[in-house]
């Protein structure tokens, strides 16, 4: 196989040039710890202080725009239907053009950037595993271009490196494309639209708790993680840090279980019988429809750009 | 949907709401909660459920409202089994408020968690509206109906909490702990919310001062059984019998009635009554004198304070500010000496929890902070913890280890100490708070007062300089809480104590730091923190439950003299 592969032998020069292409990433991680440090001097941020907040699915709920508007079912189904034909995408090209779709929806829907960033540096620093594992991974296959960067005796397969991006801006595509999905109904009535849409009502109002209670328990976590540093403990690469977090997981679990029964209880004492009442009506208007459709065409649109188009790059 | 919201019918005449004949329970693990409990509650009643932690009160309360089936024996409501529907009705017609109010707030806006219960009743959408509004107002929430629980500071959740019960308009309401972490503000606005109940009270409380406003009847529980059924006057005057089931509050009023001072001051009071009460006893009004004198009948506060010793802690213009932009606190300056017992106090939210992070080490705010006159910076920060000790108001936040043994022996293993150093310390820390042959018992399976000794015992094997306690009483019975108090006086270290009882304050700290909006508003003697006319300003009057105890004393005295 690795024969038929094109090979080309890169010197030492070119490993420090891909070196230097990571350097905005790296001046990136250099100036947010340098600015961590001054917070940390102005006694603004703690090193051990973790920011365990999650952020609020539907924190921009209360704004107005064409997607708050828009009737949730709707909403719910036509993007999850783009979502679906994102994902199916092979070319780099359109999976760009999905993310600028993504952005431009983002914009559209009024959330604030800041919010969205968050979420995307969240999966960063997964993602990132991506380009540096796939490249070196990647079976060859004929016509594959096979980079040594010497004197690495890895070859870097520029066909992995052209995947993880495809996937990466795949990914980015769909993340993003949440934020106007979840961010801009309250959750209940989203939820409520998802039960509209033959979601089996379990999960519906496990989602609902799971987004209350991710809250509680992280607080749990967090006070149970303080008092542990405060008799000392410090993680380390040993077994004694093992143990301790092997307590620590299972006092949580023991702890969120009694959590569960007790909320449970008080659901029972207010006269809870198997599902929430909710009094929401939905009514889809003919605007409803048409931005569903657009969303679908616009995904299928890409699809078929994507399976026929000629903007092939690999 | 069953439609039962609004056709509660009162029971027939001479029929109890409550009848409860040999009813018994246990749990899974084949723990027996209660065993052959006859009890009759009337519409009306204002009932105080009381005993020691682990008596079986909130089991039974959970029969009362058909979280729970009953096992052996029969409960009838209104005349009915609680089953089919019967147990939607008791249900929507049964309120009860659970002590984490975070149980209760299961949505994700206040709103919806108020509107909850009368969407379960079935009632029509505008009235689900007017009900919720109404219910936020009274419970003065109704500006941040929108916002998320997790938003919310304890008392306001706790307030919320109470907001989604009353919104049901309970016939019957049972509150667990309605009080326990809650500033006095927060009390006083509980108390009054509850004196304006009119339905059937079952309250379940270590706090007797309270419930002694509240409640007309005391029914006391021991290992499951129910031992006394009487008035609340009946169970409060006898000193033995309290002292007998772990209630016994009164150490906090040692020599209390001997001062003549108060004692003239009760006489004044007393205005010639008999120790007979109403059933809400709303006489309790507070003269202005009242407010200002009533807290002298409290015990002296201690004795002994240390003279100038070295200073543990000194912050000077030191102020933290959280990621929000607001602040923790601003400007403190304040030292600690050694060997000395200082209270902070303030309402919730007045920044003494985070003050206390901050000594501790978890939080670095701004501005010089001196622990034995060395400047801590990033990295002394990061080794406070061999010599500040902190019980958080939580114990099970602290306790992680499947055995009390390990969980004591955690902070000196993490300090590297021998094997044989590290058995000493346990034994000692573990005989020190009275828990000698726990070694082997799993922490979560102790009672409260036990988990919180076990966390003072966790701390102290470490040989801390400072101890902090963040509500160290919160929860616990009278005798846990006896217990405590003679535990931390005798302990040779600085100690930092967080508190809303003002009458643990009084009997254990040396000096009392107010604390309120993030400021230190005093810092004085406790004697003379306890003369301050300002207390009410101060947002911790705490007169009206000096009232209470000064009136429970008196009938006391009476019994204890034949009279």
């Amino acid at each position: 196989m690795i024969d038929t592969a094109e090979t080309i032998y890169v010197p030492f020069g070119g490993l420090i040039l891909a070196a230097g292409l990571l350097l905005p990433i790296i001046v990136i991680i250099i100036r947010r710890s340098l600015k961590a440090a001054r917070d940390r001097k102005a006694g603004h941020h703690h090193r051990h202080e973790h920011d365990w907040s999650v952020p609020v699915l539907d924190a921009c709920s209360n704004l107005d725009s064409v997607f708050h508007r828009w009737d949730p079912r709707l909403k719910i189904f036509s993007l999850l239907v783009y979502c679906f034909l994102v994902a199916a995408l092979t070319q780099i090209i359109w999976a760009f053009c999905a993310l600028i779709f993504s952005l431009a929806a983002v914009k559209l829907a009024k959330i604030p950037f800041r919010n969205t960033k968050r979420r995307l540096m969240a999966m960063v620093g997964f993602l990132g595993m991506f380009l540096v594992i796939m490249p070196l991974t990647v079976p060859t296959q004929p016509g594959d271009l096979l980079l040594f960067f010497q004197p690495v005796p890895v070859p870097f397969n520029v066909r992995g490196f052209l995947l993880a991006i495809l996937i990466i801006l795949k990914a980015f595509a769909i993340a993003l494309i949440m934020e106007p999905l979840l961010n801009t109904a309250p959750l209940p009535v989203t939820i409520q639209a998802l039960r509209h849409l033959r979601i089996p009502d379990m999960i519906c109002q496990m989602i609902l708790l799971s987004h209350r209670y991710i809250f509680v328990f992280l607080n749990e976590a967090n006070r149970m993680y303080t008092g542990m540093r405060v008799r000392g403990f410090r993680q380390k690469t040993n077994l004694a840090t093992l143990h301790t977090m092997g307590n620590f997981l299972g006092m949580l679990f023991v702890s969120s279980f009694e959590r569960t029964q007790r909320v449970y209880d008080a659901m029972l004492s207010r006269g809870y019988n198997g599902t929430f009442p909710v009094y929401t009506n939905f009514s889809a208007r003919p605007k409803d429809w048409l931005f569903g459709i657009f969303w679908i065409l616009l995904g299928t649109g890409l699809l078929f750009l994507d399976r026929t188009g000629t903007f092939i790059i690999w | 949907m069953h439609d039962l919201a609004t056709d509660a019918e009162l029971p027939k005449e001479g029929q109890h709401l409550f009848q409860l004949r040999s009813l018994s329970f246990n749990y899974a693990d084949g723990h027996c909660a209660l065993q052959d409990i006859d009890l009759d509650i009337n519409t009306g009643d204002k009932v105080a459920l009381v005993g020691q932690n682990g008596a079986g009160k909130t089991t039974l309360v959970k029969h009362l409202n058909g979280i729970y089936t009953n096992q052996t024996g029969s409960l009838l409501y209104k005349g009915q089994s609680i089953q089919d529907d019967n147990l939607i009705r008791a249900r929507r017609q049964v309120g009860i408020l659970f002590q984490d109010p975070d149980d209760h707030l299961f949505n994700n806006t206040i709103y919806e968690d108020v509107a909850f219960g009368p969407m379960n009743q079935g009632l029509a959408r505008d009235v689900v509206d007017e009900r919720v509004r109404k219910a936020l107002e009274r419970v003065g929430l109704d500006n941040l109906m929108f916002k998320a629980p997790h938003n919310l500071s304890y008392g306001q959740k706790k307030r919320a909490a109470f907001a989604a019960i009353m919104a049901m308009e309970p016939e019957v309401l049972i509150l667990d702990e309605p009080t326990a972490n809650l500033d006095s503000k927060q009390e006083q606005i509980f108390a009054q919310l509850l004196q304006d109940f009119g339905g059937t009270l079952i309250c379940i409380s270590h706090d007797l001062l309270f419930l002694y406003g509240l409640c007309s009847r005391a029914v006391v529980l021991d290992h499951g059984r129910i031992h006394h059924d009487y008035s609340l006057n009946e169970l409060v005057s006898h000193r033995a019998s309290l002292r007998e089931h772990g209630l016994d509050f009164t150490f906090r009023f040692i020599d209390c009635c001997h001062s003549s001072e108060s004692h003239d001051h009760s006489e004044s009071h007393d205005h010639g009554e008999s120790h007979e009460h109403s059933e809400t006893h709303d006489h309790l009004t507070l003269s202005q004198s009242d407010k200002q004198t009533a807290v002298r009948i409290l015990s002296p506060p201690m004795e002994g304070v240390p003279g100038e010793k070295s200073q543990v802690i000194r912050l000077d213009n030191y102020s933290f500010q959280y990621k929000d932009g607001t602040w923790g606190f601003k400007d403190i300056n304040m030292t600690v000496n050694e060997g000395e017992k200082i209270a902070f106090v303030g309402e919730n939210g007045a920044g003494k929890s985070t003050l206390a992070g901050c000594i501790l080490g978890i939080k670095q705010g701004a501005g010089k902070y001196y622990f034995k006159n060395n400047l801590i910076t990033h990295s002394g920060r990061e080794k406070l913890w061999r010599q500040i000790g902190m019980v958080f108001q939580d114990s099970s936040d602290q306790l992680f280890c499947p055995s009390c043994e390990e969980e004591v022996a955690f902070g000196p293993k993490q300090m590297g100490l021998s094997p044989l150093e590290l058995e000493k310390r346990v034994t000692e820390a573990l005989a020190l708070v009275k828990l000698s042959g726990f070694e082997k018992r799993v922490p979560m399976n102790l009672s409260g007062g036990e988990r919180r000794r076990l966390a003072i015992a966790a701390v102290l094997s470490m040989h801390p300089q400072v101890l902090i306690l963040d509500e160290p009483t919160a929860n616990l019975d009278p005798r846990n809480e006896e217990l405590l108090l003679h535990i931390l006086h005798n302990l040779p270290v600085t100690q930092i104590l967080i508190s809303h009882d003002m009458f643990f304050v009084n009997n254990s700290s040396h000096r009392t730091v107010v604390m309120h909006q993030g400021s230190i508003l005093s810092d004085l003697p406790t004697s003379d923190f306890f003369e301050d006319e300002h207390l009410v300003g101060h947002q911790l009057d705490y007169a009206y439950k000096n009232i209470c105890g000064r009136e429970i004393m008196k009938m006391q005295e009476a019994v204890e003299n034949g009279g």
